[in-house]
This record gives C-alpha cells, structure tokens and sequence, in this order.
C-alpha cells in the first residue's frame, strides 16, 4: 500500500511550503514534493502600471529581499531606456547588492541554520534557533547579529530607507553616498571581515570532515551564475554561466536572451514553477543557483582573502561539490568576497560623484534586468508600451531557479532518515534543514500571525490518516 | 515612549490592515509608529527603547477586534524569515536585557489576493481598530484598563 507522509510547517492563509513524502508499500521513499505558496498572480497585478513605479511596486513583493527586487527592475528600466547608467550608479548599485548579500547570507546563517548544525541536528525545537543559540554560543550570535547589522545599516545609509528603498530607479540611482555614510561603511568593514574569517574558521573546524556535511545529500546537478568575461565570481553583471557537476562549462549565454536557454515547467501540486536548462530538457535539465551554484559556476574569485577560501573548500570538495550542506560553507565564503569588495568599491574615489542618473524617455518596448540575488539569479523581464505602461511580464525569482533541485534534496534527504516507515522528528528536522540549505524566499506571499505547529501526516492509498505527527 | 508597529504586506489585500491602522492613526510625540511586511531580527534595537510596544495585525480566523497582552516567548526553527511578536520581544530581551511591554491588536482579515484594496470585513474593522489603538495610547498604566474596556 503506498502511504503519504504530509509535512505541513506553515502558515496562516495558504501555507508558505508543505511537504510530501510518498512512500511505497516496503515503506521507503518513493518520491519527495516541496508545495510552494509564492508569487501567483504577481505578473499580471504589475500589467498596466508605468515602468517606472516597476522598481518600488516589485520591491515590495518581499519583505526580506526589497534590495534584490528593486535592483532587478531598475535594470530592466534600464534597458528599456536603452541608457548606459553613470559609473558612479554602476559602482552604488554594486556596493547596495553586497551589502543585502551580507545581510542576508547573515540572517539565513547565523539566524535559521546555524541553530541546526551549531546546536544538534536532533536537539529540541522549542531550544533549536537563534534564540537557543545565543544561550549557548553568545559571542558567535552576537557577532552575527553585528554582521547582518552591518549589512541593514549600509542599505539604509545608502537608500535613506531601509525596507522598499525607492533608491534605485530607471537609469541610475536617486541619492548619492555622502562621504559621512562612506567612512562610516568603511570604517566598520574590519571588524566585518574578522567576524566572517572567525566563522569560517569554526565551521571549517566543526565540518572539516567532509562526511559530515554529507547530512543534507550530495547529488550531481548543473549550476548556474552570472560570471565576469574572464570567469570571475560576479554578482551585478557579466555573462550566464551554466557548468556542469564536475565544472565543465556547458554554456555561457547573454543575460537579456536567458529564455532561450531557460523554460519553466508546471506541475499540478505546486504554484511555483520549475525552471530548467532548456537543452537538457525537463526535468534532466536541472539546475541550482545561490551561493553553492555561483562558487561552482565561477572560475576564481577576483579578491584574494575569498579565493583562498574557494581553493581551501575545491581541494576538499575534489573540485565543484554537490552537498547541499555546502550552500552554507559557500555563503560564509561569500559574505568575504562581499566585504572585499566593498572596500575596494569604498576605496574608490568615484563612489561619491553626484553624477548618478541618466535621463531618457522609452526607448526600447522590451527590457531585461538579470542580476545575482543572494538566493542566486533574479530575472526581471518587462514589456512595455510607447509610453512606458507595462503590457506583460516574466519574473523568475532565485527560489524558483532551485525549485527542482530543492525537491531532489528533499528526497534523497528522505531516503537517506526515512526507512521501512519509520519517521521520527530528528528526521523531519533535516528534511527542514535541506530545505533552509538552498535558504528559499517564502515571503514573498502573505506573511504569518497564528502559526500552525510542524504537522506530518501520514496517508494511506485510499486517503487516510495513518497518523499525525506534530511538534506540539 | 511607545511604539507601534504595523504589520503586513499592502499589495496583499487584507493581510495589510494592520499598516492601514497605523496610517489612520495621528502623530503623537509620545509615540513612534513604523510600518513592515514582517518582523524580523533587527527590529530589537527599535523595540529596546519603547516602554511599551503594539503590534497590530491581520488575523485570518478571528471576527473581533482583540487586544491582547503578549509575554516574550522563544519559538521553534523557522522555514521563512519571519519572527512571532512573542519571540521578537523574547529576542529583544536576550539582546538587549530588557524587553518593552508587548501588546498585539489583531484585525478581522478575510481576503489576500494581489491587490491594495481590503474586503469589506477589514474595511469596517478598521475604524474599531483605530479607535482601540488610541485607547491603548491614553492608556498610560502598565496593565491598564484597555482590555477590560473594549472587551
């Protein structure tokens, strides 16, 4: 008899994320589905504004990557105005994209997981976060608190405005970097970098062996990034690399054609789609993107503190590494790169030029804006009439571009801790942990008040509650 | 000083009647009112110098207007990004060694498809809403009436 098992950790409304775990008759994994609540009906909300409300109105899509967002449509804004944006804008919107990077490689580290791995895998939920983390290693949470809060404070010094920075628009930016905000930034940019080189010297000391962080499943996949010309790690600009498991590179592709190469997939348990690399085809075409897709797409780091880091972790990894527990290792790895260089942004006289926008009127009727999210590759993709109004538009978020690869960990994780029917929370709590690995953007819906408890359930062929297994 | 902190997303329809309550309330120099899609980590250092704080929130469930005194809680792990009020004056406690006074009104909410607009439940909510937002701003003991007057 084939049974379900329901994991169910959300929400108020429509449930941000459930999880099923089929199971055969012998009780082993079947098949793993991750059900995602996200984005429906954004796309055709936007229909009929002006382009350029585009930056501020998908800004607010999320509450935790408002940055990422507007940065996106700013460039497709960009292209549509057909307009080379001011170098200083160029450098501005660099230095805001690494500072969310450190925000929010922060928060996904020190906040949510790292109360898994830093407190035990099977310790008791109620104790399991951040809270419990800061009672058992308070000079790490209040270093990472620190951190993030650098981050969140950079944005606002840069966009005036901390959540939905209407900061970046078509063209450039709207403010530029006092030399106060500047010095403050790099005044405080070593007590950054030593909290990040501290950390990846104790998860390096923690995880050194390799098997551990075979917890979350190692598989093959295709990884995708935005490089330099010359293969260099990039978050801003460059060119869409796609590399296959073992590095090999299997395409590089303009950014602005990304649908020739990309395509989404639907299926019937989910809203959010599956985006797959089209020549490959679906679902072989698999790729991931994020932290551990970028370091592995890219060549080499372009400043030295994180490329020495890259080598440490491919002499370990034997080259490009399939763990998915490494999306933690390589998001340390790039909260350095961040830093570095955002102090070579600061070092740059440039930076505080008060040319910061060029002005022009609808050039083009059809923009692209791609750039590196923290959670990996965000495509903004408008249409636009004569006058700017918006007549269709294509968004594919990073939690998207993950979309196949975060079921794929959801069932080798199963099958690795779910056997013969036997489930305990342990378990659970690593299908959980694989999950928060690829650190998937769930906000973008509704937000949660009333909280429902972890729930799983197990169902029988004919639609039965076997049982139910909850936290509470 | 107190602070109020309005909680939603706006382009979510009825999920964003807490930020309309703190809209339609007046400006007071003995109060601060902010406005976020949720709550995250940092917002310990806006809560760590309020003598008292007011969330207020949709809620999907209820058909009243509630009031209701908080205690700071820890909660499990999180898929998302978003902290309870509970566990964010839990946070704001370890971080910072005190926690302010936390209270949560909650708004009748029914409908969150994409769109600015509230249903009619939430839309008439809202003047009550108000109403109780001011009352917990006259209200200046620490466990004053409040509850027991708009019960």
């Amino acid at each position: 008899m084939e049974r379900q098992i329901h994991i169910e950790p959300v929400t108020r409304i429509e449930g941000h994320g459930k999880i099923t775990v089929f199971l055969d008759s012998a009780g082993d994994v079947r098949d793993a589905q991750f059900h995602v609540t996200e984005l429906r009906g954004f796309e055709q909300f936007c229909v009929g504004r002006t382009m350029w409300e585009m930056p501020g109105l998908t800004a607010r899509i999320c509450g935790i990557c408002p940055v990422s967002h507007i940065l996106a449509s700013a460039k497709a804004c960009d292209a549509i105005l057909a307009v080379r944006i001011p170098e200083t804008a160029q450098l501005l919107r660099r230095l805001m994209n690494l500072a969310q990077l450190v925000q929010s490689h922060a928060l996904s580290f020190f906040y949510l997981s790292a109360p898994d791995f830093l407190l035990g895998w099977d310790c008791d939920p109620a104790t399991r976060n951040v809270v419990g983390l800061i009672a058992a290693r308070p000079d790490l949470a209040r270093k990472g608190i620190r951190l993030r809060a650098f981050g969140q404070e950079a944005i606002d010094r840069l966009g005036g405005k901390r959540i939905h920075p209407a900061w970046a628009v078509p063209g450039g930016v709207n403010q530029a970097l006092s030399q106060e905000d500047r010095a403050w930034m790099t005044e405080r940019l070593p007590e950054a970098r030593t909290t990040i080189q501290e950390t990846l010297a104790l998860f390096k000391s923690a995880f050194g062996d390799t098997k551990e962080r075979d917890v979350l499943g190692d598989y093959p996949s295709l990884y995708m990034g935005l490089v330099r010309q010359d293969g260099a790690w990039e978050h801003y600009e460059g060119v869409l690399r796609i590399v296959d498991a073992k590095g090999r590179v299997v395409r590089e592709h303009n950014p602005a054609q990304y649908a020739e190469i990309i395509q989404e997939a639907s299926e019937p348990w989910t809203y959010l789609k599956f985006p797959y690399y089209q020549p490959m085809g679906y679902p072989e075409g698999m790729y991931r993107v994020g932290p551990l897709g970028r370091i592995n797409a890219c060549d080499r780091f372009d400043t030295p503190l994180a490329q020495a880091e890259l080598e440490e972790f491919r002499a370990q990894s034997g080259g490009r590494s399939g763990r998915v527990f490494d999306y933690h290792y390589a998001r340390l790895i790039e909260i350095l790169a961040a830093i570095e260089e955002m102090a070579e942004l600061l070092a740059d006289d440039r930076i505080t030029s008060p040319a910061i926008r060029a002005e022009a009127g609808v050039n083009a009727r059809e923009g692209v804006g791609v750039h590196e999210a923290p959670r990996g590759t965000l495509i903004h993709h408008y249409w636009v009439d004569q006058n700017g109004i918006i007549e269709k538009l294509n968004l594919i978020v990073s939690t998207g571009h993950n979309n196949l690869a975060m079921n794929r960990a959801i069932r080798e994780i199963a099958k690795i801790y779910i056997k013969k029917g036997k489930v305990s929370e342990g378990i659970l709590n690593r299908i959980e942990g694989g999950i928060r690995a690829y650190d998937p953007c769930l906000s973008c819906s509704v937000h949660a008040v009333g909280r429902m408890p972890l729930r799983v359930e197990i169902v029988n062929a004919q639609g039965e509650v076997e049982a139910t297994l909850s936290r509470d | 000083m107190d602070l109020i902190v309005g909680i939603g997303n706006e382009l979510r329809g009825d999920d964003g009647v807490g930020i309309r309550v703190v809209g339609a309330l007046p400006p007071r120099p003995d109060a601060e009112t902010i406005a976020v899609h949720q709550l995250t980590p940092e917002l310990a250092d806006r809560l760590r110098d309020a003598e008292r704080v007011l969330f207020i929130d949709a809620h999907a469930t209820d058909d009243t207007v509630r009031l209701s005194p908080l205690e700071p809680a820890a909660e499990a792990a999180l898929l998302g990004h978003a902290l309870s009020p509970e566990a964010l004056l839990q946070w704001t406690r370890l971080v910072h060694g005190r926690a302010p006074e936390g209270w949560l009104l909650t708004v009748p909410a029914r409908a969150f498809p994409f769109g600015e607009s509230l249903s009619p439940e939430a839309e008439c909510a809202v003047p009550e809403a108000r109403r109780m937002a001011l009352r917990w701003l006259g209200c200046s003991a620490p466990h004053g009436g409040v509850l027991e007057e708009d019960a």
